[in-house]
């Protein structure tokens, strides 16, 4: 393996420009041609694995449309992002994919929104925009105004299931609300018995558009406060990863105790999002005590966060160049105290409950995700650390203030929902400490660069590790105080793949569990897919023809 | 450990200092400048001028407000202020707006309303005194005078 960044620099040279944007962020300008072997050279040679691609209309600043492959190469801390553009006339690249299968539904967002077609892609066809959405409308091009109305076309009576070796299993539709999350998603398992042969997903029911919004309506400082709006659990760590990649493009300096201030909200938000998928996974096994009693203990953490920020979930503290509100010196105190019972409690209850047979055989050995197949989707947070990988944004590619505190990343190899569950349990306990340390060590001054200047059409990619893996978001800066591109993408886009791997070969009843494990986040949804198991034909129903129906 | 749950809401909840709740406009120290509008990110606060009324109004609606308090931060006269109050619930949508009205001012030279009386005080009273009358004439009148001046000055 290489080991430093001028050799990457003098390797990727061969395929086109490359640039150092600023430490930890490398920009290739490539030939499309050349894309699949850069995403080669770059996953499985040098052992980085594949972020998010992004896809641009730049038609009005150079003609063309613009794609970005980036990569993260853990072990050399930078990013990779890789440049190719394609004309409008002929927007025809080759796909990533057969070499990456992580890229599958990152090239198919690009295709059905700026209208770049992949070509040997394995599995192309929309994935977001709606069954009836118009041929040939791409909404994320720059001529298309962000208050238009299009005319929706027919849905199509059959959607199209690849079933390839399925014929004869029973299909047995969960959703379109997950069992558990109370999100939704659209799982089809193909059952023999009692055992998962396969499965399908279908998601972006409610995909929102907000990058759309954020592009033309929004200027700079809102949109930190809609990105903090794409989860509903780790909003936060959104609304910081699009600061950071404003901040990363426009070379802003932001004060120290802000970073503090940053990473203590962060580590509080990944406390509590783990003890509610502590008690999430508990419920689905049917364990509703354990349940009752994540909760109880982490709405401490709640009241944590909302003495600190004024709301117990969104936080609100972010805009570009730092935060808002300060950390009272006098609350530290009560904060401390707070996690020192919450992590009495927490450490108490968990060992009782890991020493409850149950709990272990419905977990041991279940929903295993090997480590090559964690490799080959690019798995983030957890789900790679139950495999084996040992990836962390913040320890790879250190931002806020975490290059200022100890901490452990644990790693488990086997792979299973146990892992996944032992990974999120230490993982609190560690980040109880890294709070600790922060609010006993965080500098005095500054909260905010109050003096901002944002050039025009500089890129910037800002990563954080949410609770759920690695969150990245992509951002090319505009004139007139707007962002010309926001690309926000969530860890769960690239780890709700990984499901299908997982359910294969395990019985139904673990299937709930199973899915839940990966802590996916969903969102909700506007129309439901049918299931006609006789005639094996999905049939797509709108959301009008449903209230006429039934 | 005892009982956890709360009796809410039969017995009130707490909220800590610095929560944000309702945002409220005080309609007396209110200018109209339109900064919370412009700095709202979900157009909760809009602004709009009645020319046949004579007045502007500056309208909250509280069913789209997400509780940032940027109207806060930018309010140069700190006439918004988030309350502690979070029992939003209503019967009508109606029942979520606040409306602020206040009185257009006329530009001394072509006379079209182009911003309310309080707001020209206010600059008025931020501007040295023999330059006070320029907070009652219209940014484009004050273009052309500026031009003119300069033009036929006598250097």
């Amino acid at each position: 393996m290489r080991s430093s960044v001028s050799k990457l620099i003098e390797e990727l040279g061969g395929y086109g420009e490359v640039r150092v944007l600023r430490k930890g962020l490398i920009h290739l300008k490539a030939c499309r041609e050349d894309l699949p072997k850069i995403a080669e050279l770059l996953h499985w040679g040098l052992g980085g694995y594949f972020s998010v691609s992004v896809g641009v209309d730049e038609r009005p600043v150079d003609g063309l449309l613009h794609v970005y492959h980036v990569f993260s190469i853990d072990e050399l801390g930078t990013y990779v992002v890789v440049e190719a553009s394609v004309s409008p006339a002929h927007p025809r690249m080759p796909s990533i994919t057969p070499v990456v299968d992580a890229a599958n539904w990152h090239e198919r967002e690009v295709t059905d929104f700026i209208g770049v077609e992949f070509v040997g892609h394995p599995e192309p066809g929309r994935l977001i925009l709606p069954y009836d959405w118009p041929e040939g409308v791409y909404p994320l091009r720059k001529d298309f105004p962000y208050d238009s109305k299009v005319s929706v076309g027919e849905v199509p009576d059959e959607v199209v299931v690849d079933e390839k070796g399925l014929e004869g299993y029973t299909k047995l539709p969960v959703g379109p609300y997950h069992p558990a999350l109370h999100e939704p998603e659209h799982f089809i398992l193909y059952v023999d018995g009692e055992r998962v042969v396969d499965a399908r997903y279908k998601g972006f029911f409610i995909y929102r558009g907000i990058e759309k919004v954020a592009e033309s309506r929004l200027t700079v400082n809102q949109v930190p406060f809609i990105a903090e709006r794409i989860c509903g659990i780790c909003g936060y760590t959104h609304s910081c990863c699009y600061c950071q990649a404003v901040e990363s493009a426009a070379g802003i300096e932001v004060p120290e105790r802000a970073l503090y201030i940053r990473s203590t909200l962060l580590e509080i938000e990944r406390i509590h999002s783990h003890m509610l998928w502590l008690g999430v996974a508990f419920h689905v096994l049917g364990f509703d005590t354990g349940f009752m009693i994540m909760m109880r203990v982490r709405e401490a953490v709640m009241s944590i966060a909302e003495m600190l920020t004024g709301n117990r979930k969104t936080y609100g503290m972010n805009l570009v160049g730092g935060v808002r509100r300060d950390i009272n010196e006098g609350r530290k105190e009560v904060v401390l105290r707070a996690l020192r019972r919450v992590r009495e409690e927490f450490r108490e209850s968990m060992e009782d409950i890991l020493r409850m047979r149950e709990i272990v055989s419905r977990t041991k050995g279940v929903g295993v995700l090997t480590y090559n197949d964690a490799r080959r989707l690019s798995v983030l947070g957890p789900v790679a650390r139950a495999s084996g990988i040992d990836t962390d944004v913040r320890k790879r590619h250190p931002y806020a203030a975490y290059k200022h505190v100890d901490f452990r990343i644990p790693v488990y190899r086997d792979g299973d929902v146990l892992s996944r569950l032992l990974v999120r349990y230490e993982e609190v306990l560690e980040s109880i400490g890294i709070v600790e340390q922060l609010l006993e060590s965080m500098p005095r001054g500054e909260i905010l660069c109050e003096e901002v200047e944002i050039p025009e059409y500089r890129k910037g990619v800002g990563a954080t590790e949410a609770p759920r893996g690695e969150d990245i978001h992509f951002v090319i800066t505009g004139r007139d105080n707007k962002v010309y591109r926001w690309k926000p993408r969530a860890p769960s886009y690239n780890n709700i793949p990984s499901t299908i791997v997982m359910l294969r070969g395990e019985r139904l009843a673990d299937a709930p569990v199973i899915i839940a494990s990966n802590d996916p986040c969903f969102s909700c949804t506007d129309h439901l897919v049918v299931i006609d198991v006789r005639r094996g034909v999905r049939k797509v129903v709108r959301g009008e023809e449903l209230a006429r129906r039934w | 450990m005892g009982v956890v749950t709360e009796r809410y809401p039969y017995e009130p909840v707490e909220v800590p200092e610095g929560f944000r709740g309702k945002p409220v406009i005080d309609p007396e120290r209110c200018v109209g400048c339109g900064a919370c509008a412009n700095a709202c990110p979900p157009n909760a606060l809009t602004v709009e001028d009645d020319l046949e009324a004579g007045v502007r109004r500056v309208k909250l609606f509280l069913g789209r407000c997400i509780f940032c308090g940027r109207c806060q931060d930018v309010c140069p006269v700190e006439a918004v202020k988030l309350t502690k109050e979070f029992e939003l619930s209503a019967m009508s949508a109606e029942d979520l707006y606040q409306v602020v009205e206040l009185r257009l001012a006329k530009c001394l030279v072509c006379g079209r309303a182009f911003t309310t009386v309080r707001l020209a005080l206010e600059t008025a009273r931020r501007l040295p005194e023999d330059q006070r009358r320029l907070a009652l004439i219209c940014p484009e009148c004050r273009e052309r005078m500026s031009s003119h001046l300069i033009s036929y000055a006598r250097w």
